[in-house]
């Protein structure tokens, strides 16, 4: 299935993009980090505990089920004010 | 009704003319607020906020109508700049509206306190020597927790 993933602030630096679309039968998110950390290793910091994981715009936990056309959003801590 | 009021914007904001936007009720004899300006931290030359449009606007919505329930609110308003901008320059207003102070004021450190931790913005800072996004601080989380789990 294809999904939208985007990587937000320093965790786009980090992928060296902001968004992309990638075709895979993702169950869940952790099983979608494990998948893109397989193809770029870099990917692994988004399996660690202070990203925040936000699916169609509410956050969710790491085993929230996914589904075909789901935009996923990789965000580090939250910084504002 | 509270009357709730979220702006995302990249221009900067008059805090007097905001202050004034909530303080038409005359029911509510208190009007606090809070002003947030860009600190001229460690030889920092712009702040760049980046943000998560639709999510941040749902989550300071979510936070202003929280706050407007807790204390009663007769005006609720979150205003936070996005975009580059210098030290001095304002960039978050919060401002609340009760019939009595302590609402009021315990409203607008609720909001900012929330704020930090709830909605999607990012710091980065551009220094002569180059640029970093900046952490978010541990005591941010505290101070939002004190709020949340009712402390």
């Amino acid at each position: 299935m294809t999904l939208t993933v985007r990587y937000f602030a320093a965790l786009r630096d980090q992928m060296g993009k902001a968004e992309e679309e990638v075709e895979y039968d993702a169950s869940t998110p952790r099983q979608l980090i494990d998948w893109l950390t397989e193809r770029d290793g870099r990917a692994a910091l988004l399996g660690e505990p202070f990203v925040r994981i936000i699916v169609n715009q509410d956050i969710v936990a790491a085993d929230h089920a996914l589904n075909p056309g789901d935009d996923i959003a990789f965000c580090p801590p939250f910084s504002g004010g | 009704m509270a009357e709730i009021t979220i702006r995302v914007q990249t221009a900067p904001f008059d805090a007097g003319a905001l202050t004034l936007s909530v303080s038409g009720d005359p029911a509510c004899g208190a009007v606090a607020s809070f002003l947030g300006q860009v600190r001229s931290d460690d030889a920092v030359t712009t702040l760049e906020l980046e943000h998560f449009p639709g999510v941040t606007e749902k989550a300071l919505d979510r936070i202003a109508r929280e706050a407007a329930t807790r204390w009663s609110l007769g005006a609720a308003l979150i205003v936070h700049r996005i975009g580059p901008m210098t030290p001095g320059e304002p960039i978050v207003f919060v401002a609340a509206s009760a019939p009595h102070r302590r609402a009021a004021l315990d409203a607008v450190s609720f909001m900012i306190d929330v704020l930090k931790t709830q909605a999607p913005f990012w710091k980065k800072a551009h220094t002569s020597e180059g640029s970093s996004w900046i952490e978010a601080r541990q005591d941010d989380d505290a101070a939002a927790a004190r709020w949340l789990t009712g402390e």
